[in-house]
C-alpha cells in the first residue's frame, strides 16, 4: 500500500508501523520507550499528525491512503512539552551521571532545545509545607540500589520507559507505586538479584540503569607506573567497541587505544577461548554422561542455578576463559617474566556483564565496552592520532608448548562468541549429537524438555543474550545486532 | 412535569433487597423468564438496538451495537463484565443500584451475557464497596438457588456462571481495558486500542464490559420491548438516567429522570432548588472530570450526544454557589488526578503532578507569569498527547475555570 508521509508517497506492507516506515526511509523520529520488539507508547515524544489529529507513531499501523505529517507546529509542541517534564524532573544531574555525552534524553533535550523550566518551582516560590513536600517525594520517589556486583540501579534518574522491564528475561522490573510516584522496581524494592545478563543495562536510554564499577581504581591501576595493567579483550567488543568512539574501527586501533590509556599488555582473550575448548573436549570425552550444559556463559550458570537447580549437576564445570587467562597471567607469564603477580592487574574487556559477578582471584576486574568508552572519554585522548598496533603474543608463545596444535586459529575463535559456535566445534571433536539454545525462550524450552526427559544428546549450549556474547549486555548501547 | 417513568429505581425502597422472592413478586425476573423461552439473543440485542440505549457509564456508547459485536465474534469462549468500580468523585449511582436492588442488576448481567454468548460474567466491583460486594454476592447465591445461574439456566441450553471480583479501588480501573487488565491480575493500566476488547478483551477473547446502571436497564427493555423505551427522554438518548445531585441543592440524592430534561429542571424538580440564601455559580457535570455549566448553559438538555458541548459523564451535578472557594476546588480536582493517574505515560505522570504543584501554588496566591505559561502547556499536552482519555479528563475541569474565572483564579496572584 501506499502512504504520504510529509506529502511524500511511500511504500508500507500492512502490518507495519508508522514508525517502522519511517525507519526504512530514514525519516528521522525520536523516541524514547521504543525498542526492536516493543512499542508501548509511553513517551508520547514519537507523536506525529494525522489528520490534525496527534497519534503515536510507534505503536499505529499503517493504512492505505495514510497521510502524516512528522513535523509540523503541533507536533514539535508535544514533544517539547513531554521532554520538558521529564526533564524537569531529571535536570541538574548530568555532570555526576555515568551516562553523560552517551545519554538519549540528554541528546533530544539538545536537540529540542529545552532550555526553560517553567514546570519547576523556583526556591523562593515555595512555601515551607510545600519543600517538606517536595523533601518527602523525593525521597518516596528515589531508589537507589548497589546491593549486587554488575548493575547498580538509582530510579532518580528513570524516565518510566518500561524498556528494562521488556527486555528482561527473567521479568525482575516492574512499576511500582502510581502516578507521579511511579518508580520502576523489584517487587518490593528487594536488591536485584538476578541473572545479570545486562541487557537492561544496554538498552536503559538514560543513566538508571547502569554498570556497577570500580572506575576510579581501575583508573588508579592504568596510572600507577609501579603496576602492570593488562587488558583481555574479548572478540565479541570489536564489533560494538567503534560505537562507543568512532575512531576504534579496527582491531589494531583498539589495541593501540588499550596501550594509550596505560594498558603494558593487550592480549586476545580468542587464546584464552581456545583454552578454554581444549578442557571441555577433554571432559566431554572423558565424561560418559549425557546432556552435559557447556557452563561459558555465566548467566545461564545463574539461571539454571536459581530456577532449574536440578540441572546444576550437568553444567559443565569449567572456568571462564578470562579466568583461564589470568591465572596463566599471574602464575606462568609472571614467573617467567619475573613479575611480582601482586603488581600485575588483569582487566578483562568484556561485552557480558554476568562476568563480573563469577570472576575469581586471579581477575582482577571485568569492565563492559560501555565501561571502556567512559575510561576513554575520562582520559581525553586524541584517537586521530593514535598508532595501530597489534596484539601482545608472548603469552600464546610462552604457553604453548612447541609443536602443539591449537583448537583454533584466532579467526575462528569468533565463532564461538555467537550462540551455537562452541557446541559446533565441540560436536565436530567428539563425534556428538548436540543442542542449542538462542536467548531464554529456548532455553526454558529446553530445560522444561529436559525435565520431562525428552531431549537426549550429549552437549547442550546456551546463550542468555539473543544471539550470544556478541549481542551481550555489556556491549555499547547504540550497537544494534 | 410529565408522568415520571420509573425504570431503576421502581424497587427502590419497596422491595427487600436482599430478598429474591420480594424482588420476584414484585415482577422481577419476568425478563429472563420471558428471553429464554420467546427470544433469540438476535432478537433481543435488536431490541435494545430499538431502545437507543446508550452507555450510563460516561461514554454513552450505544448498548446494542457493543452487545451485537460481541454477539457476532465466532469464538465459542467470551466474557461479559459489569462495570461497577464507579470512583468517579461524588458518583455512587451504582452503588445505590447494588445496595436497593441487587437482582435488577443480576437479571440484567445474565440477559446481557446469554445475549452475547458468554458463559461466565464478573463484576468488577470497587474495592471500597464492600458491602455492596456482600449484598451482590448474595443475591448472587439466590439466584443460583432459583436456577437463574448455573449450567442450566431455568433448565434450558443457556448457562452461566457469575463472579464477583473486587478491584483494588483505582480510578483507572473504571477504563474498559485497564479493568480488564486488572481482572487478569495485570497492572491496571489501559492497553493499545485497536485490538478493542470487543474483539480481544479479558483473556484475549471477545468481551463486553458495561456499567451497572446500563445494565439495570436491560430487564425492562426486554420485558416492555424497545420501541416503549425509546419513547422515554429525549430522541437522542432515550431513557432514564439516575443524576447525583451534590453541592448547594436543597436534596442531595441520587434522582432518576428521563433524559433530555434540563440542567434547571433537574436542580429546580428534582433537587428542590439551590441552598437557600446561596445564589448558583456554575455546576459541573460528570463528576471530577465534567465540564462546568455556566447560568447561561442551565436551560442544556442534560442527553448522550457526541456534538454537545457539555457531555452528560456519569450524572454527578455539583452545583457550586458563589461562597465556594475556586482555588480549593482546582486543587481538590488536581490532586485527584494526580493520586489517580497509573503513571503509565509522561504527559499523564508528572503532567498531573506539576499541575497538582501549581495548585497548591495558587491556593496559596504564589503564582507567577511563568506558572501561567506552565499551566497553559501542560493543559494542552494532557489534552492532545496522553495514552487514554484520563489526561484528557484531567484537563477538562481545571482548563474550564481557567477560562470562565481567570479573575477569580489569579485575584491573589503577585
Amino acid at each position: 500500500m501506499k502512504i504520504k508521509i510529509n506529502n511524500q508517497e511511500y511504500e508500507a506492507r500492512a502490518g507495519e508501523t508508522i514508525y517502522q516506515v519511517c525507519q526504512k526511509n530514514r525519516i528521522k523520529i525520536p523516541t524514547l520507550c521504543s525498542l526492536k520488539d516493543f512499542h508501548e507508547g509511553l513517551c508520547r515524544i514519537c507523536v506525529v499528525e494525522q489528520n490534525g489529529k496527534l497519534i503515536t507513531s510507534c505503536n499505529k499501523q499503517v493504512s492505505d491512503g495514510m497521510e502524516i505529517a512528522t513535523e509540523s507546529e503541533e507536533v514539535s509542541r508535544a514533544r517539547r512539552i513531554n521532554l520538558e517534564l521529564l526533564w524537569s524532573d531529571h535536570a541538574g544531574k548530568c555532570v555526576t551521571c555515568k551516562k553523560n555525552r552517551k545519554c538519549e534524553l540528554q541528546d533530544l533535550a539538545e536537540e529540542y532545545k529545552i532550555e526553560n523550566f517553567h514546570f519547576v518551582p523556583r526556591k523562593e516560590e515555595l512555601t515551607i509545607g510545600e519543600e517538606l513536600d517536595l523533601l518527602k517525594d523525593n525521597r518516596l520517589r528515589v531508589v537507589v540500589d548497589e546491593g549486587n556486583p554488575a548493575i547498580s540501579r538509582t530510579t532518580e534518574l528513570c524516565v518510566e520507559c518500561r524498556r528494562c522491564i521488556n527486555v528482561c528475561p527473567t521479568k525482575e522490573f516492574g512499576f511500582n507505586n502510581r502516578a507521579g510516584d511511579v518508580v520502576v522496581g523489584t517487587p518490593y524494592e528487594k536488591p536485584l538479584d538476578c541473572i545479570f545478563c545486562g541487557q537492561c543495562v544496554k538498552d536503559c536510554p538514560v543513566g538508571a540503569i547502569t554498570d556497577k564499577n570500580d572506575l576510579p581504581k581501575i583508573i588508579g591501576e592504568l596510572d600507577d607506573l609501579k603496576k602492570m595493567a593488562v587488558a583481555l579483550v574479548d572478540p565479541a567488543i570489536l564489533e560494538s567497541v567503534a560505537f562507543e568512539q568512532e575512531e576504534m574501527d579496527s582491531k589494531e586501533k583498539i589495541v593501540g587505544v588499550l596501550q594509550a590509556i596505560g594498558f603494558e599488555k593487550v592480549f586476545d582473550l580468542g587464546f584464552g577461548m581456545e583454552l578454554m575448548l581444549e578442557q571441555m573436549e577433554k571432559k566431554i570425552k572423558d565424561s560418559p554422561g549425557k546432556n552435559i550444559i557447556l557452563g561459558h556463559c555465566p548467566s545461564l550458570n545463574l539461571y539454571i542455578q536459581k530456577y532449574y537447580p536440578q540441572f546444576v549437576e550437568n553444567i559443565l564445570n569449567v572456568a571462564n576463559p578470562d579466568e583461564i587467562m589470568a591465572e596463566h597471567i599471574k602464575r606462568d607469564y609472571a614467573r617467567e617474566q619475573k613479575i611480582n603477580p601482586d603488581d600485575i592487574a588483569v582487566i578483562s574487556i568484556s561485552s557480558c556483564t554476568a562476568k563480573k559477578v563469577s570472576k575469581s582471584e586471579n581477575l582482577d576486574y571485568v569492565i563492559t565496552v560501555r565501561e571502556l568508552g567512559r575510561i576513554i572519554r575520562q582520559k581525553n585522548i586524541k584517537l586521530a592520532d593514535i598508532k595501530q598496533t597489534d596484539f601482545n603474543n608472548e603469552l600464546v608463545r610462552s604457553l604453548a608448548p612447541p609443536g602443539a596444535k591449537l583448537l583454533l586459529n584466532g579467526k575462528s575463535a569468533k565463532n564461538i562468541i555467537r550462540t551455537g559456535g562452541a557446541a559446533e566445534i565441540l560436536a565436530k571433536k567428539t563425534k556428538a549429537k548436540y543442542v542449542v539454545a538462542d536467548g531464554i525462550e529456548q532455553i526454558k524450552n529446553i530445560l522444561n524438555n529436559l525435565s520431562k526427559s525428552r531431549i537426549e544428546t550429549k552437549i547442550i549450549e546456551g546463550m542468555v543474550c539473543p544471539g550470544g556474547c556478541v549481542n551481550g549486555g555489556g556491549q555499547s548501547r547504540n550497537f544494534k545486532f | 412535569m410529565e408522568t415520571e417513568i420509573k425504570i431503576i429505581t421502581q424497587n427502590w425502597g419497596r422491595i427487600n433487597p436482599q430478598s429474591i422472592d420480594e424482588y420476584i413478586a414484585a415482577g422481577g425476573y419476568q425478563a429472563l423468564f420471558k428471553f429464554i423461552k420467546e427470544m433469540d439473543p438476535e432478537i433481543a440485542v435488536e431490541e435494545i438496538k430499538t431502545s437507543g440505549l446508550c452507555g450510563r457509564g460516561g461514554a454513552g456508547f450505544p448498548t446494542g451495537l457493543k452487545l451485537e459485536s460481541v454477539q457476532k465474534e465466532k469464538v465459542t469462549e467470551k466474557y461479559f463484565i459489569c462495570n461497577l468500580d464507579e470512583s468517579e468523585p461524588g458518583t455512587y449511582k451504582d452503588r445505590m443500584i447494588a445496595e436497593n436492588d441487587p437482582h435488577m442488576l443480576i437479571e440484567g448481567i445474565i440477559i446481557a451475557s446469554l445475549i452475547v454468548g458468554a458463559k461466565k460474567a464478573f463484576i468488577y466491583i470497587n474495592g471500597n464497596y464492600k458491602k455492596s460486594a456482600e449484598i451482590l454476592e448474595r443475591a448472587v447465591g439466590q439466584a443460583k438457588q432459583k436456577v437463574f445461574l448455573g449450567p442450566a439456566i431455568l433448565h434450558s441450553r443457556y448457562g452461566l456462571e457469575i463472579e464477583i471480583f473486587e478491584g483494588a479501588g483505582a480510578y483507572i480501573c473504571g477504563e474498559e481495558t485497564a479493568l480488564i487488565n486488572s481482572i487478569e491480575g495485570k497492572r491496571g493500566e489501559p492497553r493499545m486500542r485497536p485490538p478493542f476488547p470487543t474483539q480481544s478483551g479479558l483473556f484475549g477473547k471477545p468481551t463486553a464490559v458495561n456499567n451497572a446502571e446500563t445494565i439495570a436497564n436491560i430487564p425492562w427493555i426486554i420485558e416492555n420491548g424497545g420501541a416503549e423505551f425509546a419513547k422515554v427522554g429525549s430522541k437522542k438518548s432515550p431513557g432514564t438516567k439516575l443524576f447525583i445531585l451534590d453541592g448547594a441543592v436543597k436534596n442531595r440524592d441520587v434522582v432518576e429522570a428521563p433524559l433530555g430534561i434540563t440542567l434547571k429542571e433537574l436542580i429546580d424538580n428534582y433537587g428542590g432548588g439551590i441552598y437557600a440564601g446561596k445564589e448558583f455559580w456554575f455546576a459541573q457535570v460528570g463528576g471530577s472530570s465534567g465540564r462546568l455549566a455556566l447560568e447561561k448553559d442551565l436551560e442544556m438538555k442534560l442527553e448522550y450526544d457526541r456534538e454537545a458541548k457539555i457531555p452528560l459523564g456519569s450524572g454527578a451535578i455539583l452545583v457550586v454557589d458563589k461562597m465556594a472557594d475556586i482555588h480549593e476546588l482546582l486543587l481538590s480536582w488536581a490532586s485527584f488526578f494526580r493520586r489517580e493517574s497509573c503513571g503509565k505515560c509522561v504527559p499523564c505522570r508528572e503532567g498531573t503532578f506539576r499541575l497538582w504543584e501549581i495548585a497548591k501554588r495558587l491556593r496559596d496566591g504564589e503564582i507567577s507569569d511563568r506558572d501561567k505559561a506552565a499551566i497553559e502547556d501542560i493543559l494542552w499536552t494532557l489534552n492532545n498527547t496522553t495514552f487514554c482519555p484520563l489526561g484528557k479528563f484531567a484537563a477538562t475541569a481545571f482548563g474550564d475555570a481557567l477560562q470562565y474565572f481567570p479573575k477569580e483564579i489569579y485575584k491573589l496572584s503577585k
